[in-house]
């Protein structure tokens, strides 16, 4: 009988924080969904949201949240592709083209949210 | 007694060129049997030529896991009558590679069963007057693990195994969480050591098709969830 060779993984970390990332996610959207929609007195525009996504602790969530949603989001398309993809040079262009994906959106998503200043406006 | 129309998944190893193909049977089938006494009627009175695995023909060797009407399950332990349907579709089980009509080849089931090391491991020397003792609870914790037949049913409707032909399968992880919530094992480490790995753990999706799959009615997906926790506590603390 032969024996397999064993390829190490290091999966447990990436799956625990995919679950971890999974329930922050849930719990921030749900945050997001309800003072937008819910607790906000004014109609929803520019005028009603600006003031709070300048403070520090808004640009600290928004920043978060846009990390792990694309880490998890990201990383879970990995996931499905992985299963089916079994070229070497394929795999390494795929998750290359995702790894610059996910540092376009991060950077654009960055310059957007620290920079704010309504009082510029 | 009843017509039903046997569709059966047919490959002949020496006529590649025909390739797989179905052929249909006509049979009576009659109230009791089970669908491997459909295909010994079908062998020993219409054609001989026609091969599957078979023999405790009392749901303990594994050896006729067939997919019947799209679902696997073991051929001695179906009443063709209670699938409730005229036409009666039998293919060799899926993902593994066919070597004649039913008959699946399963190294790839034992290849994988090996590298969980399927077997008690222990470090503490056997007592030279008594057995390695086991509370009944102690005992209870392995009760939904030990009954695997390794019949197969479970890797070959794994989605993650038909993408992946190394990938260890259900199968596999049952047994080796069989050992590792075993009291008496001391090698939890060895039988983890395969599990993560590139084709081990961390490929399974939670699709539950093996929990669908088994005769036996035993949840390998709760062994794999399981597995998963210890691997975690293991690398996280």
């Amino acid at each position: 009988m032969k024996y397999r060779e064993h390829v190490r993984s290091g999966g447990a970390i990436l799956w625990f924080f995919q679950r971890v990332t999974g329930i922050y996610l849930a719990v921030v959207l749900f945050l997001h969904v309800w003072i937008l929609h819910y607790a906000l007195k004014e109609e929803l525009g520019f005028a009603a949201v600006k003031d709070r996504i300048a403070t520090p602790m808004w640009k600290t969530i928004d920043i978060s949240f846009l990390v792990i949603a694309l880490f998890h989001g990201l990383y879970g398309l990995w996931i499905v592709l992985d299963d089916y993809i079994h070229k070497g040079w394929l795999r390494v262009f795929i998750f290359g083209a995702i790894a610059v994906i996910a540092l376009i959106f991060v950077t654009l998503g960055i310059l957007t949210i620290l920079p704010f200043n309504p009082g510029g406006y | 007694m009843a017509t039903h129309a046997f569709k059966i998944n047919r490959y002949n190893p020496d006529d590649e060129r025909r390739g797989h193909y179905m052929q249909e049977y006509p049979l009576d089938v009659q109230k009791g049997w089970t669908i491997l006494d459909c295909l010994n009627e079908i062998k020993w009175k219409q054609d001989g030529s026609l091969t599957f695995r078979r023999s405790c023909r009392s749901g303990i060797c594994g050896s006729c896991a067939m997919t019947v009407n799209g679902v696997n399950m073991l051929a001695c332990e179906t009443q063709a009558l209670t699938l409730k349907s005229s036409t009666i579709v039998v293919e060799p089980l899926r993902g593994y590679p066919v070597i004649k009509d039913l008959v699946v080849d399963l190294e790839p089931l034992v290849e994988s069963l090996y590298a969980v090391k399927p077997y008690l491991i222990t470090k503490t020397p056997l007592p030279t007057d008594q057995e390695r003792f086991q509370s009944p609870e102690e005992r209870a914790k392995i009760d939904g693990l030990y009954e695997c037949i390794l019949c197969g049913a479970c890797t070959s409707s794994c989605p993650s195994f038909w993408a992946d032909k190394k990938y260890i399968g259900p199968h596999g992880f049952l047994k080796a969480y069989r050992f590792v919530a075993d009291s008496r094992d001391e090698g939890t480490r060895e039988h983890l050591e395969a599990l993560d790995d590139k084709h081990g753990l961390w490929r399974c999706h939670t699709i539950f098709n093996c929990v669908e799959a088994c005769p036996k009615d035993l949840n390998p997906t709760k062994a794999i969830s399981e597995l998963k926790k210890e691997l975690v506590r293991e690398k996280i603390g």
